[in-house]
């Protein structure tokens, strides 16, 4: 005769035959991190269409419009107004390449010479304190040209995130590091090539990855504002004419284009810190 | 021809760290007085000493990273303060830690100072593996810093040493972080490699068994960097009743039982 404790132990050990696949397949969603995540964007998304869908039933196409109006205009958009993405990609890319490399140098110039240091510092903190909007309207007056407009306010804006990290980096950097190349007698070159630049590597990638969605916000606000072409000034287009529909489109857009370029940035830094210990914290 | 046959002998015989006098102040802090000592060439010493002795100071100077308030200090011929790079390549230095840049492997670090001279990166690299060898490394070249053991990483840091040639090769508490068996390992292992080459070296340590099993010659200092004691230790390598002696002499010299030995 089976005692209770048997039946205890059997319940533990063995999974019911009904409903073991389903418990098994329970804890392994549970316990993968990233399976856990993806599953947890899904149903926030399932939540933001129907509430969208249950909107749209009360208030005008001009207010909410239903889900399936704004798939059917992402749809639209994606075979006619492409272009307008791709400006804005270009747009993005040139702004932050040059940024960085600028960026760079200047936070090199700020750790490197004492003479320069308190004239380039003043001038990075003081741009840092220049609202963005400020840029914005400055630029439209400036320019005549939308390209430079634009890649001029993303520009100032983004400059003093490198210039900063930059600094901070350098200022980070270990000086028993330094001690031992300096045992070696290099050149400035080689102590630059072999020792500064890889440990700054990391810094300007930490850089890229916290600035990119605020870069594509500020170039979308920039194009809004000082352009005829791109996804801010579809999207201003779409708001004056009502179409609803098409703005949640090009935003539906950026959201894709953010996640993309963060995916990009964290491939190149997979690739780029490789030798990176990960640190587990329990 | 006498007179270039006995400039080649003064040349030989010139002694590859050369200290007169020399005094070094922090603040109103004597931590340096009257220093004055020689290591030949082919030679290994010992800078022994308490915390605080002021060895770090006088290997500093000797590295050219400090200059010495007074006295005289000549390194491979030249002031390594004021003709700091005139002693590239001829001087190499193994810190305490290994000081790896973790983003090189293994092989990447060792050739560092091969490739700050200039050497061509195919040279450099087959030099380092080799140097790697050396020091019982053959096979973990690939690695990363953070994959190697702190025993490996610090053999790292001498093939990285060893790797540049160097006529001169300062170590500075090299072992002293490592566990005994390590530590006794990687002592013998290069031992054997720096007198293999020949090369001069100067070990600064507190541990008074790094002394006794590597070095030709000990100076020990006392406060203020005075020389305290002075003596070689060739014979107390081979002989176990003379190291113990020998070590006996030593912990006189120092004021007492040197506590770090045990550890």
């Amino acid at each position: 005769m089976q005692t209770a404790q048997d039946r205890a132990i059997a319940t533990e050990s063995e999974p019911p035959p009904d409903g073991g696949r389903a418990a098994a397949l329970f804890k392994f969603v549970v316990t993968r991190p990233s399976i856990r995540e993806a599953g947890a964007t899904v149903v926030v998304v399932l939540i933001l269409l129907a509430a969208m869908q249950i909107a749209s039933w009360y208030v005008p196409d001009y207010i909410m419009p239903s889900p399936e109006a704004v798939s059917g205009a992402i749809w639209r958009l994606a075979h006619t107004d492409y272009f307008h993405v791709l400006a804005t990609l270009g747009r993005l890319a040139a702004a932050l390449s040059f940024s960085l490399v600028a960026g760079v140098l200047l936070g090199l110039v700020m750790a490197l010479s004492p003479l320069l240091r308190p004239f380039v510092r003043s001038l990075v903190v003081i741009d840092t304190g220049i609202p963005a909007l400020s840029w914005i309207l400055l630029a439209v007056f400036w320019f005549k040209n939308p390209e430079k407009r634009i890649f001029f306010i993303l520009v100032m804006i983004l400059i003093p995130f490198y210039a900063l990290s930059i600094y901070d980096g350098f200022r980070a950097l270990p000086k028993d590091l330094v001690d031992m190349i300096e045992s070696f007698r290099p050149s400035q070159w080689q102590t630059l090539r072999y020792l500064i630049v890889p440990h700054l590597v990391p810094y300007v990638i930490l850089t890229t990855k916290s600035v990119i969605g605020y870069a594509t916000r500020m170039v979308i606000f920039a194009e809004l504002v000082a352009s005829a072409i791109g996804v801010g000034s579809r999207m201003g287009l779409a708001q004056s004419t009502f179409h609803m529909d098409e703005v949640l489109a090009w935003t539906f857009f950026l959201v894709v284009l953010n996640i993309v370029l963060q995916l990009l940035v964290t491939a190149i830094e997979k690739a780029a810190l490789g030798w990176r210990q990960e640190a587990a914290v329990r | 021809m006498n007179m270039l046959a006995k400039s080649f002998d003064a040349v030989a015989t010139a002694p590859v760290i050369s200290l007169r006098g020399v005094r070094k102040k922090f603040g109103g802090h004597l931590v340096v007085d009257n220093l004055s000592f020689n290591v030949g060439r082919g030679e290994i010493v010992t800078l022994l000493g308490r915390t605080g002795a002021g060895k770090t100071t006088v290997l500093n100077i000797i590295m050219g990273t400090m200059r010495a308030d007074a006295g005289a200090v000549s390194v491979a011929g030249a002031d390594p303060y004021g003709e700091f790079k005139s002693l590239k390549g001829k001087l190499a230095v193994a810190f305490q830690t290994d000081r790896l840049l973790p983003w090189r492997t293994a092989v990447e670090n060792a050739e560092l100072g091969l490739l700050i001279l200039g050497i061509d990166r195919k040279i450099a690299r087959a030099k380092a593996i080799e140097c790697l060898a050396s020091v019982n490394l053959a096979g973990s070249e690939h690695k990363r810093p953070h994959e190697l053991s702190g025993g490996m990483r610090q053999r790292v840091s001498l093939a990285r040493a060893l790797a540049v040639d160097p006529e001169l090769i300062l170590l500075d508490e090299s072992f002293s972080q490592l566990d005994h068996v390590t530590s006794r390992s990687l002592r013998a292992d290069f031992c054997k490699v720096a007198r293999q080459f020949g090369k001069t070296c100067l070990i600064v340590t507190h541990r008074i068994d790094d002394a006794l099993e590597m070095a030709d010659r000990v100076i020990v200092l006392g406060p203020g960097a005075r020389i305290m004691l002075e003596m070689p230790l060739a014979e107390a390598r081979l002989n176990e009743q003379t190291r113990e002696q020998c070590r006996a002499q030593i912990e006189t010299a120092l004021g007492g039982h040197n506590e770090d030995d045990n550890n």
